[in-house]
């Protein structure tokens, strides 16, 4: 073997891991689909599923240095970064012991000790925050790289392009994720966005862009280590465009009448859980009983993160005024 | 004999994988695309072409075509000079975004008998029209990356050829050539290239593209030209195979043999690799591929996993697909006078 091999090959704990990851968000969101609907969670949820392979694609690839910025379709980046999924289902519930002791809800998790920026209720919010981290961890050079995540109609935001301008100009260790699951909200982005692929406006602001198959986490993986390894190194930013949909609609309550049956196709041959399933058992690098093991493991932590979420006290009025202002 | 139909094939994912990434690779813009079949159809109209059978996207390419299109003066189609062939879109069935669209839309083109069937892409989609193209002459145009069995080749020229083939204006059998193919058997699992088949110890498919020489172990090629981009560069510079001799090549990849080629792997990407035990490929001959597990690449993009205990092998085919030979059917054309009028 040589040592490109060795640096590249995953290992079995770390093969693990995705799956974990990609099993916590796909039960977490599918749980949250159906809790939603007995009128318990307050507010908006937009759910994630589908989608799981870019956000631990990419994660997986970060270490202490780094900081991801979400979306309102934050929940996968969220548990893709560690931040602890009882903690989180609380914070949808707005329980007290949220990650945001309940008063910022599914859109505004945040954990900056995890490196975590928050989900964001503004479309294309995320990208302007990383170009903050980006430019703090250049100058610093502690090596740390800043990711942010956006969708289709992000794409679209001047938020993201000035922020896509910025990070090359100052030669940022910035990487743009652009999930495009084919829908902002319910208007199709071979309408809205302009260029025929996201990726290809990279070329625009001086920047590689390349377009991955978001199903297939090996993919993601594979692309991502490389941006965020150049990202390090000095390189500059990278743009990469996720292909794929999401399972569930914009926002729960979502009729979807603008799409058709790509969801069925999509969750029958090429759900990201299945074909991870089905590579590394071809491979042999883990067994069927593993991913069993893993896939009761976290329907266990599931339960018990929406038991406690029920069982956690509301914010009282005295917590109106925490967390509020920060002297500084 | 039937109408003069032509088929094009275009991918609107050529040229965007993770090579744009780690080395320089170009961006080929879909507007770009969308010119050359419109320049083909300009060409199509020339000689005679009826109907254009078009595959469909989501990429932008079949759509800026159908406004193209419909931005043509109505006048511009009774002229000889500006007439294009009636286009048919190949739309109705669902479009996966898998290499899976082109081969339904060749096959959809050869049932519709298409004389003629020219693709725009890179070596992985010639690759992947040619294993559903039957014997339609193939034509394929260089819009990827790794660019060894497509021409790069100005589209009105390449449309012109391909217009007088379809049109029976010049012999089919002197204007077409034969191309070899290496079969490659994993288990039960068989696919194909035109150019090289890798062995690469990497465990999975992940971004496609090889590009990191370290991981490969063994090379077969179909053809090696010297001044070829991509794997088969480093043969190419060592042994060289043209398009149509009979034989083929093969060797170990190992990064500590004595002999180094400097190879330009991928645009922008000219590094050293160690190569030994080169041999001849005879038509037939059963390659057996010596790993214990892996990938294996064809044309470049890594495509069938293989476990220990699986039977890997290779094989050189002679029964390619049929491809326009644009130089000769110009110079036959040139011979018989079919571009010229009045003189």
């Amino acid at each position: 073997m040589t040592e490109t091999v060795q640096r590249k090959a995953l290992s079995r704990e770390q093969l693990l891991s995705a799956y974990r990851m990609m099993r916590t968000i796909r039960d977490f969101e599918e749980r949250v689909h159906a809790e939603f609907a007995t009128g318990e969670i307050p507010g908006f949820v937009h759910l994630y599923a589908g989608e799981e392979a870019s956000a631990v694609g990419v994660c997986l690839n970060l270490d202490g240095r780094d900081t991801i910025a979400s979306t309102h379709r934050g929940h996968g980046h969220c548990i893709a970064r560690g931040v602890d999924v009882t903690e989180m289902m609380a914070e949808i519930y707005g329980r007290k012991t949220g990650s945001c002791h309940g008063k910022g809800g599914s859109m505004h998790i945040a954990d900056l000790s995890k490196g975590m920026l928050g989900a964001n209720g503004i479309v294309g919010g995320g990208p302007p925050l990383i170009c903050g981290t980006a430019l703090a961890a250049k100058i610093k050079g502690t090596g740390g790289v800043s990711v942010a995540f956006f969708g289709d109609g992000g794409s679209n935001q001047g938020t993201t392009l000035e922020s896509m301008n910025l990070a090359s100009v100052w030669d940022l260790p910035a990487i743009f994720v652009a999930e495009n699951n084919g829908y902002a909200e319910t208007t199709s982005s071979t309408w809205s966005v302009a260029s025929d692929n996201i990726a290809d406006r990279a070329a625009g602001f001086g920047m590689p862009g390349v377009i991955v198959d978001g199903f297939d986490f090996f993919a993601v993986h594979e692309a991502a280590s490389e941006a965020i390894a150049r990202a390090r190194s000095g390189g500059g930013p990278t743009l990469i465009e996720m292909k794929f949909t999401r399972y569930f609609g914009h926002f729960e309550g979502d009729q979807q009448t603008y799409r058709t049956d790509e969801v069925a196709r999509a969750r029958a041959e090429l759900d990201c859980l299945k074909r991870f399933a089905g590579r590394v058992s071809e491979t042999d690098e883990l067994a069927r009983a593993d991913l069993d093991a893993v896939d009761a493991e976290v329907a266990a932590l599931i339960d018990a993160a929406v038991e406690s979420a029920r069982a956690a006290p509301l914010p009282t009025e005295a917590d109106l005024l925490t967390d509020v202002y920060v002297r500084y | 004999m039937g109408d003069a139909i032509v088929g094009i094939v275009a991918n609107p994912l050529s040229g965007r994988d993770i090579r744009r990434l780690v080395t320089q690779a170009s961006v080929f813009p879909t507007a770009e695309k969308a010119n050359m079949i419109q320049r083909m159809l300009t060409a199509f109209g020339a000689v005679g072409v009826q109907r254009v059978l078009l595959s469909t996207d989501l990429g932008g390419i079949s759509a800026a075509v159908l406004r193209a299109i419909g931005r043509r003066p109505a006048a511009a189609g009774s002229g000889p000079d500006g007439r294009w062939p009636e286009v048919e879109f190949l739309d109705g069935q669902p479009i996966r975004q898998t290499a899976q669209d082109t081969v339904d839309a060749v096959r959809r083109m050869v049932a519709a008998d298409a004389r003629v069937i020219v693709c725009l892409g890179g070596d992985g989609t010639a690759r992947v029209t040619a294993s559903a193209v039957g014997d339609v002459p193939m034509l394929a145009l260089s819009t990827g990356t790794n660019n060894v069995f497509p021409a790069v080749r100005e589209a009105t020229i390449a449309g012109l050829a391909a217009g007088l083939v379809a049109a029976g204006q010049v012999d089919q059998q002197a204007a077409t050539t034969r191309a070899k193919l290496l079969e490659v058997r994993v288990g039960d699992r068989a696919e194909t290239a035109l150019v090289d088949v890798a062995v690469s110890t990497e465990r999975h498919v992940g971004a496609r593209a090889v590009w990191d020489p370290a991981t490969v172990t063994q090379l077969f090629c179909a053809f090696a030209q010297p001044d070829a981009i991509g794997l088969s560069s480093i043969l190419g510079q060592l042994c060289p195979v043209g398009r149509h001799e009979p034989h083929g090549v093969t060797a170990r990849i190992a990064p500590d043999a004595d002999c180094q080629v400097l190879a330009p792997i991928a645009p922008g990407l000219v590094i050293p690799v160690g190569v030994r035990e080169v041999a001849r490929m005879q038509p037939g001959a059963e390659h057996r591929v010596a790993a214990g597990a892996g990938v294996i690449a064809v044309d470049g993009e890594r495509e069938l996993t293989f476990s220990p205990g699986q039977d890997v092998t290779v094989r050189l085919r002679a029964d390619g697909p049929r491809c326009v030979d644009v130089p000769a059917v110009l110079a036959a054309s040139a011979r018989l006078g079919l571009l010229r009028r009045r003189c």
